[in-house]
């Protein structure tokens, strides 16, 4: 079945094609030489000439993600695999392993021997933020995954993760648990004999 | 039968059995830390409180907050009484869920959790722990403590299988009772009082028995954790499939809890059998799932200038086909396994017997270890009696096949499984027979003096029965997939026929099964669970 379709009805003017075209052009070309010539704060220029010039972005902003530090430098992370769980895009791959008896940190008990996010099949949904209980994995860098034309540098491991710093350039998390190893660590209560 | 009331439904129980008991049986679960099913009662989680109605109930006087006056006023509560210490009486009404229950369950709850650490990340136990599943369930409510909470020893090693942590603890002395009432080796005990009360072994010792991964299933919270599944895996990614241990001639009933993504094993943990192992399981049988990943064949194999090299399966299995037809059929010798499933071994034992017309059937066992009084069999076999069965007739030994090789009454073998009680050396007369066709899925000593080694599937990767030593047939069912190409030791068997071109007519389990002697699982363990 057809469509009966309604066609426009046009004056002369508009049918005789050339005076219309002159005046599009002329629209073009105001706004071109009041964009070019006049200052920035009266220009009407949406874009920004990325990347020399870059807009600030919201607080909220969620960047690439990044690993938290505790006070030794070693990561807050202890691969509970919630993230990993709360992942959509199934980006996120942990092995958890324990540090040795004869490690001070002994009493961190579990920390992430390979911790890596696919930032290509990522989709920064900042799931795992909140799914985090530790405070460890933080999307508030406030930066892009940097571009490349190789898929490995997408393949960020512990190692990038944590050697990115927060928009404020800190490395610390909010999380105030310490667990024994730690300096401010209580201690246990009494000596044990075990 | 006498019946009683638990919140207004009838109960019936048998004289002398305790409330929580009686609904336990009937599925309906009181609430409880320190009460396990086959264990003596210890009343002192307090859990499980109900409260029992009665013409003169006991009222004890309280002080009650009152947020009109904001002070306390006198008023009075009846005297709850704990459900796995109460016997239950004829007529008995009982609430689980009163409003006096609900609050001392959440009081209890709140108690517990003062102290507790809530490392609910690092906890092995998160995802099937008593604590988050009570405090969703009877509690919901913050923390209201607000100092420091005490802090106790952590990852301290009791032994070579078990992990302790002392914060996590909630006292219930569930591992004390198991190691004396059921071990009989009372290696640990409780010390200090209130806050500071803490599990320790006798001095000098270690848990080192061979129980001793079952104190990790009988601690109802993270306290004590497995070494060996230690931060493996998270139990919420695990599915669990109702399967019968491999260990030994006992046949416990157990779940093979396994990771759908990588098809990978984790652990294995008792599945609750009265009849059989009731609700434990020894360390080797919990450990045997190392074997199901562990020194496995996944190839073909052909022996080629006297070593054996993988080839595709197909490949190996047109060669064994080739090799098998040199040989007379009346004197290929069949080798069966007490590690196999009975489908498996009656299957190789009908073409041994129908198409080859040979009474030449042999078993492969293990040559046992040291079994116990409490579960563990002399026979470290989990089928012997299955595969007699299966096999309709007595089954020579192995080292009858070794003697008529050696006579040449038998010229080629087909021997199915990796088990052995011989070792290598033992078996090292078999190169004499112009062919031997091994169908296994681990490396060991009768594979390696193989001629054509076909892999096969592992009990976990296919359905199939083990028959017990009380002569109970118990099925079990697939968990994981074998590797690929891989099928389990029957299906293997009609290829093999199907490649010498002798056909035997089953195309699923319920065939086999149905064409098997009576062994059917239904008839001889109504017990079991399904």
């Amino acid at each position: 079945m057809g469509k009966l379709v309604n066609k426009p009805k046009y004056t002369m003017m508009e049918r005789a094609y050339l005076p219309e075209i002159a005046r599009g052009l002329g629209v073009s070309m105001r706004h071109f030489f009041k964009n070019t010539f006049s200052r920035r704060s009266k220009s009407e220029i949406v874009t920004v000439n990325y990347p020399e010039e870059k807009r600030i972005y919201p607080d909220r902003f969620r960047g690439v993600h990044r690993l938290t530090h505790r006070d030794d430098g070693s990561p807050r992370c202890v691969a509970c695999l919630c993230c990993s769980t709360a992942c959509p895009a199934q980006c996120i791959h942990i092995e958890p392993a324990e540090y040795d008896t004869s490690d001070p940190r002994y009493g961190y008990e579990r920390f992430p021997k390979v911790f890596v996010i696919d930032e290509l099949r990522c989709i920064f949904c900042g799931y795992c933020v909140e799914a985090c209980p530790c405070d460890a994995i933080r999307m508030d860098t406030g930066v892009h995954v940097p571009p490349s034309t190789d898929r490995a540098h997408f393949i960020f491991d512990k190692e990038v993760l944590m050697s990115i710093p927060g928009a404020d350039g800190t490395y610390e998390s909010e999380n105030p648990r310490h667990e024994p190893g730690d300096p401010s660590h209580p201690g246990l209560t009494r000596n044990h004999g075990h | 039968m006498p019946t009683f009331k638990l919140n207004d439904k009838e109960i019936p129980f048998e004289p002398g059995e305790t409330i929580i008991r009686a609904a336990w049986k009937q599925g309906i679960e009181i609430p409880h830390y320190c009460w396990h099913p086959g264990l003596s009662v210890a009343a002192n989680c307090r859990m499980c409180l109900v409260e029992v109605k009665s013409q003169r109930p006991m009222m004890l006087p309280i002080l009650k907050w009152d947020a009109e006056k904001q002070d306390y006023v006198e008023d009075t509560k009846p005297k709850l009484a704990p459900a796995c210490q109460q016997a239950a009486a004829e007529g008995m009404e009982v609430s689980s869920t009163s409003d006096q229950v609900k609050q001392a369950q959440a009081s209890v709850q709140e108690f517990l959790l003062l102290n507790h650490p809530v490392d609910c990340p690092i906890c092995d136990q998160a995802g099937e722990c008593k604590l988050q599943d009570y405090w969703l369930d009877h509690q919901k409510t913050l923390k209201r403590k607000q100092t420091e909470p005490v802090h106790k020893v952590k990852g301290v090693r009791f032994g070579p299988t078990i992990v302790y942590d002392g914060e996590r603890c909630v006292m219930c002395t569930r591992c004390i009772r198991f190691n004396d009432e059921i071990v009989g080796d009372p290696v640990l005990d409780m010390r200090e009082r209130g806050n500071t009360n803490e599990i320790v072994l006798s001095p000098g010792r270690q848990l080192d028995h061979k129980y001793s991964l079952m104190n990790e299933h009988v601690c109802p919270v993270g306290a004590l954790t497995s070494r060996d599944f230690r931060f493996k895996a998270r139990v919420w990614f695990l599915k669990a499939q109702t399967s019968v241990c491999s260990g030994c001639a006992t046949g416990c009933n157990m779940f093979v809890d396994y990771d759908p993504r990588d098809q990978h094993v984790y652990r294995l943990r008792p599945r609750d059998n009265e009849a059989v192992n009731k609700h434990w399981m020894c360390d080797d049988g919990m450990l045997s799932y190392h074997r199901y990943h562990q020194e496995r064949i996944v190839t073909g194999r052909v022996r080629t200038n006297g070593h054996l090299a993988d080839v595709k399966i197909d490949v190996a299995m047109r060669e064994a086909a080739a090799l098998l037809a040199t040989v007379e059929k009346s004197k290929i010798g069949v080798v069966l396994s007490a590690q196999h499933s009975s489908e498996d071994n009656f299957v190789l034992a009908k073409l041994a017997r129908e198409k080859f017309g040979t009474d030449k059937l042999y078993l492969a066992a293990l040559p046992g270890w040291d079994g116990d009084k409490i579960l563990r069999h002399n026979d470290n076999n989990p089928n012997r009696a299955g595969a007699t069965l299966a096999a309709g007739g007595p089954l020579r030994t192995v080292k009858d096949l070794l003697a008529d090789v050696a006579s040449g009454a038998v010229e080629g073998v087909i021997a199915l499984g990796w088990a052995s009680a011989e070792d290598a050396v033992a078996l090292a007369p078999l190169s004499r027979a112009k062919v031997v066709v091994s169908l296994s899925s681990n490396e060991g000593a009768l594979p390696n003096t193989a001629t054509v080694v076909l892999p096969v599937a592992v009990h976990v990767e296919m359905s199939g029965t083990f028959v017990n030593a009380k002569g109970m047939a118990q099925p079990f069912k697939k968990a994981i997939q074998a590797p690929p190409g891989v099928k389990s030791a029957w299906e293997t068997t009609l290829d093999l026929a199907r490649a010498m071109g002798l056909g035997i007519d089953f195309a699923k389990l319920d065939d086999v099964r149905r064409a098997m002697p009576a062994n059917t699982p239904a008839a001889s363990n109504p017990g079991a669970p399904v």
